[in-house]
Formats: C-alpha cells, structure tokens, sequence
C-alpha cells in the first residue's frame, strides 16, 4: 500500500520531490478549529478546516490514516474546571505532537474538514479541550497506511473497541458510500453504554446501512462482557458465508487486536488491524513506534514503524507480546 | 545595519553555507525529511547511526515524554552498513550539505569496518563517532566515559577515516567532560561534538516498573539545554579554543536563539535534534533566524560569534 513500489522509484520520487520540496500527499498544515464538543463523560469531538495548502492532501485521507497535532499552544483549563485526577496532569508541559486518527473526513467545494474524538486522559488532551472555534492549530499529515479493501469481498467485520473507534466509523462512512455492494457488520465495544461511541456519533446514512453489535463491560448496552466474545459467536452461527468473502477490520486495545487475529486466523478470514504505539513524531524520524511483524512464514521477526509501515498492518504479521 | 551578513562557516575544513546541522538519531538517513523541508539549505545533516550489521532495536516502549523533553531507548535500531550503502547512499550524494555518517558499534573492529568502507565515499563529508549511546549493551557509551578507550578508538578510527573529518561525539554522564574532549582532540578527532543525551529513568508508580523496555533511557530536548551550554562553554575553554578543533553544540535546540546561545558559548556550528520530531522544518527556521539574528546585531560573520562569550 506503500507510495512507492521499489526503491529505485523512489528515489526518483524523492530527488523529484528535493526540487519542489514538499510532497503533494502530506505536509505541516494550520487547521482551523470549527467546533469542539463535549459528547459523553471525557470524550469530545473537535471538528478542523484544513488551510488551504492541506486541502487536497487531507481531502484523500484514507480511513486509519492519522495526523500529528502540535497542542502546545492550547491553553491549559482554568484551575477550578480541571478534575482532581487531572490536577497532575494539568501542571505539565508539553512538548510532543499527538496522533490522532479521524472519524471522519468531507469535503466541501474546495474545502476538507476533518473531525477527531479524544478522550481527555492527559496533559495534551486536557489542553485540547479549551480549543475554540477560529483557534488555529498546527497538524502533520496524513500520515501512514490506511485500511485497504481487498477485492471480491462481500461482507466487511469491523470489531471497534473504545478509544478504537474513531478510524472505524470513517471506515464505515467510507463503504457504505463507495462500496454498496459490501454488506457491513460492526461490532462495537466499551465500558459503559455511555461510551459506546461507535453508535452515538454513527451518522444517520450510515446507521441505516449496516448490521450493529454492541457489548458493554457492565452490561448497560447489548452483550454484557467483549466484544470479541460477540465476534466469536456470530462465526460460530454463521453458516452461509465463505471465509474468503469476507475482511475483518479492528482497532481498539491490543489485548483485544489479539484476540481479533486469532479469531481470524480460526475463521482463514482476512483481517487489518490498526496499532497504537507511543510516537514521538509520527513520520518516520523518531523510530519509537516498532512494531514487531513475522517476515514471511519464517521464526525471524523485524520491528516495522506504526507511523510508517502502519498503523494498518495484516493480522497474519502482527507478533503480540502476550 | 548591514543588508548581507555571512553565515557560512569553516567547519574542520568543510566549508558550509551556514552553522546548521540536523543531530543523529532525529533525521533518519534524509529520505524521511524531504516530504517537509529541503535538506539543501541544512548546513550539514548527521545521519543516524550505522553498524556493521542490521540491529533490530529494543522492545516497545521505546520513548516516553518527560518534562520540557523525553527520554529514548531506541537501541541503535538501522538497517546496517550494506544496506545503507545499497540505499541510503545514492540519495545522499544529491545533498549540498556536508554529510556526516553516525557510527556505532560494539568493538572497534566494528566501527572500523563501517568507516573504511565508506572513508572512499564521494557522498561523506565525514564520520561522527558515536561513542555516547546510552541504550545499547555493549559498545556505545562504555567507550566515552573512559579516557583510555575514547583515545584508543579515536585514534584507530583516525587511521580507518582517511581524509574525511572525524567528529567524536561525547557523552554528558562523566565527571569531567574536558579530560574526555582532551583525549579525543590529542588522538586525532578533526571536531567535537556535545552533548549526546543523559541517562535517565521514568518509573510508572502504578505498576512499580520502569517505562521503558530498556528500563533507562537518554533525556533529550529543551530540559538539556542549560547543561549542554555549560559543558560546550567548558570543554571550549578548558580544550578547544586555541587548537582550531571545531565544536558542533546539540542539546535542547529548539529555536535560532538558542542556537545562537551556543555558538556564542564556543560552537562553531549546532545541531538540531528533538525539535525536528515536532518541527520538521526547524532546522531551516533556525538558519534564517540565525541570519537576521546577525542583521538585527550588525554581525558582519557569525565567525566573530563564536566564543564571544563575555566573562564578566
């Protein structure tokens, strides 16, 4: 899925790009901040207007593909909003940009808007939260590989687990749209029902168009319990679907990537699996995000980028540590 | 006010367009910095670290952000010498700025290996020892913080470089930086350059482990920066200033005054390392802001910068 086929194109692409010095497929962009709303307990949605310079780019964003955001400038909450469990959090600097996939991506005539959910959890997010509409903010992207749709599917899995929804629901915006001949299933999970974002922020069009499963861990929606344990019951009464007909598209935690892969690789189902990994710069520079991947069928392993290689990878490479 | 003011610099007889390098380790081998910024206007560009054969790195965490900067445990990770040859090399030759090749190893029969092949190298401008790796078992820092082996590997080094500029890269963890500088200028080292990263730790109070796979790991970014002042003021009067041995000063940089604070300190010229995470392009920033640093105080050449540290 990589840009560029062999390395011999690629330097040319490269040498071409030195003369021009930026690449047409991604960049440092202002986004415009157009809204930036609290949805349920800490998750927000922020909605961004690219600058004209990252329209194009980012108008051809593939879902699972993200963007670094530079959140140092955002202002920390005034002291008496911040919770006690983020008062720590809320005395720190940052320095890092933040990865973010997107939830969804549209075009507007020559105009891209792009919206992320977050969940406030630390020092950046927190920050994230005082961002207002007309506030600029600095973005890189869009940066890696996407999900891929294979061809001669008929029926699409996706099993999204909290935090892990986001590129899930562009995902789905994505198939229902462009592909109305694949049948699309989701599965979605989290703790509460209150956090089951999968459905709340599922647009409308979408949501009429697709199967949903839901699981919650205290049982306040759907399934009480995983939502692998969802996936692995609708295999075991699925009868009438051939395993090659159908991909399986997941992210969400890694203990619950895992078990995805192994429900697929039980099913001989394909499978792309998006993987989270602390980054420091998200292109390639920093090598921290390595994520560790069979080289072919052999014991050998190498540690491919999340950043660069991925974040999308096949469930068949992936080596889980646990 | 003077309209144009010269920024080049005479760097161990490498005569660059300006004092402005990107550090090993934050850069890649350059591919992965076209896509934001053209390499061309960089003075010199460091590459990151080459071993005779392919390392796979450390396990995952490998980075944790700290205050005002973060902590790495890459582990030496790349794709070893004949790939790098293969790939990297072809692509580097396109570059004006002066090319430094990273070097590491666990032996000095290894750091010698990846230098003699590429000494011959139209490509290279020079070599950066890398004897200040703090997240590597064997090898790396074990070398820098003893005055014994830091003149041994740079003179055996010296012989494998052959006309191409070597430049030791010193490590901050030692009690006295200058005893160490001493016995890389006396033993051939063509430059300096300081300071590689701290070793450093974040524990996770709620599992009681460290962070890090690596458990520790180098503290970089703009939390070092007040130190790697010191230490490049230091090593500058104490070794450098009367022997011409340039001083490359990395360490915190994240705008042009800070790098002007480190030319001013005895650099002749600066690297810019964690920055180029958040900024891509920082470093050409950094170029320009050094040269209306110069306009805005009538510096005719950023040489008479170098040292001017006023002492009372």
């Amino acid at each position: 899925m990589t840009a560029f086929s062999d390395n011999k194109n690629r330097l040319v692409a490269i040498k071409k790009g030195m003369q021009k010095r930026y690449s047409e497929n991604k960049g440092v962009f202002l986004a415009v901040v157009c809204s930036n709303k609290p949805i349920a307990g800490t998750f927000y949605r922020l909605g961004l207007e690219l600058s004209a310079e990252g329209a194009e780019a980012f108008a051809k964003t593939q879902p699972g593909q993200f963007a670094e955001l530079d959140l140092r400038n955002a202002a920390v909450p005034p002291i008496n909003s911040i919770p006690e469990e983020l008062a720590d959090a809320s005395s720190r600097d940052i320095l890092l940009r933040r990865p973010f996939s997107f939830c969804d991506v549209k075009t507007q005539d020559d105009k891209t808007l792009v919206d992320i959910l977050y969940c406030v959890l630390g020092p950046a997010t927190l920050r994230m939260t005082t961002l207002s509409a007309g506030d600029s903010v600095s973005v890189i992207g869009p940066l890696g590989n996407g999900f891929g749709v294979p061809k001669n599917k008929k029926t699409a899995l996706l099993v999204a687990g909290g935090m892990g929804t986001p590129p899930l629901l562009h995902l789905t915006k994505v198939l229902t749209t462009d592909y109305a001949d694949i049948k699309v299933i989701a599965f979605a999970g989290a703790k509460t029902q209150q956090e089951l974002l999968f459905e709340t922020e599922l647009a409308e069009s979408a949501a009429s168009k697709i199967e949903l499963y839901t699981a919650t861990d205290d049982g306040s929606e759907g399934f009480k319990g995983l939502v692998t344990n969802l996936l692995e019951q609708w295999f075991g009464n699925e009868k009438t679907l051939s395993a090659e007909d159908m991909v399986i598209y997941s992210c969400g935690p890694e203990v619950m990537l895992a078990k995805v892969a192994q429900i697929a690789k039980e099913n001989k189902v394909d499978c792309q699996l998006s993987m989270e990994r602390r980054m420091a710069c998200g292109i390639g520079l920093c090598q921290s995000c390595a994520v560790e991947c069979k080289v072919d069928d052999s014991d050998e392993t190498v540690y491919k980028l999340c950043c660069k290689d991925g974040p999308v990878f096949d469930s068949k490479e992936v080596v889980f540590s646990s | 006010m003077k309209e144009s003011v010269d920024i080049s610099v005479d760097f161990a007889g490498l005569k660059l367009s300006n004092p402005v390098f990107t550090a090993s380790g934050t850069c890649g081998y350059a591919d992965e910095l076209t896509d934001f910024m053209d390499i061309n206007r960089l003075g010199g560009f460091i590459t990151k670290s080459i071993t005779e054969k392919p390392r796979k790195g450390n396990p995952v965490p490998r980075i944790v952000e700290t205050d005002s900067g973060m902590l790495n445990a890459i582990g030496l990770a790349n794709i070893g010498l004949d790939k790098f040859v293969e790939e990297k090399l072809p692509l580097l030759e396109e570059f004006s700025p002066a090319v430094f090749v990273n070097v590491a190893g666990e032996t000095i029969r290894e750091y010698s290996a990846v230098v003699e092949r590429l000494a011959g190298e139209k490509a290279i401008a020079g070599f950066e020892l890398n004897i200040s790796c703090p997240n590597v078992a064997k090898g790396g820092i074990s070398f820098g913080t003893d005055p014994a082996q830091v003149s041994k590997i740079t003179s055996a080094i010296k012989k494998s470089a052959g006309e191409k500029v070597l430049m030791v890269k010193l490590s901050p963890a030692v009690t006295d930086i200058s005893v160490i500088a001493r016995a890389a200028v006396d033993n051939g080292a063509d430059a300096l350059s300081m300071i590689n990263t701290f070793t450093a730790m974040v524990i996770d109070i709620e599992t009681d482990k460290p962070v890090l796979a690596n458990r520790t790991g180098g503290l970089s970014g703009p939390a070092i920066k007040p130190i790697a002042v010191y230490l490049v003021n230091k090593v500058y009067n104490e070794v450098t200033k009367n022997t011409g041995i340039p001083i490359l000063g990395l360490g915190g940089i994240r705008t042009a005054l800070d790098a002007v604070e480190f030319i001013i300190a005895g650099a002749s010229a600066v690297a810019v390392g964690t920055s180029n995470f958040i900024e891509p392009d920082c470093a050409v920033k950094i170029v320009n802001g050094i040269r209306n640093f110069c306009v805005r105080k009538n510096i005719a050449n950023i040489k008479d910068l170098v040292g001017s540290i006023k002492e009372e």
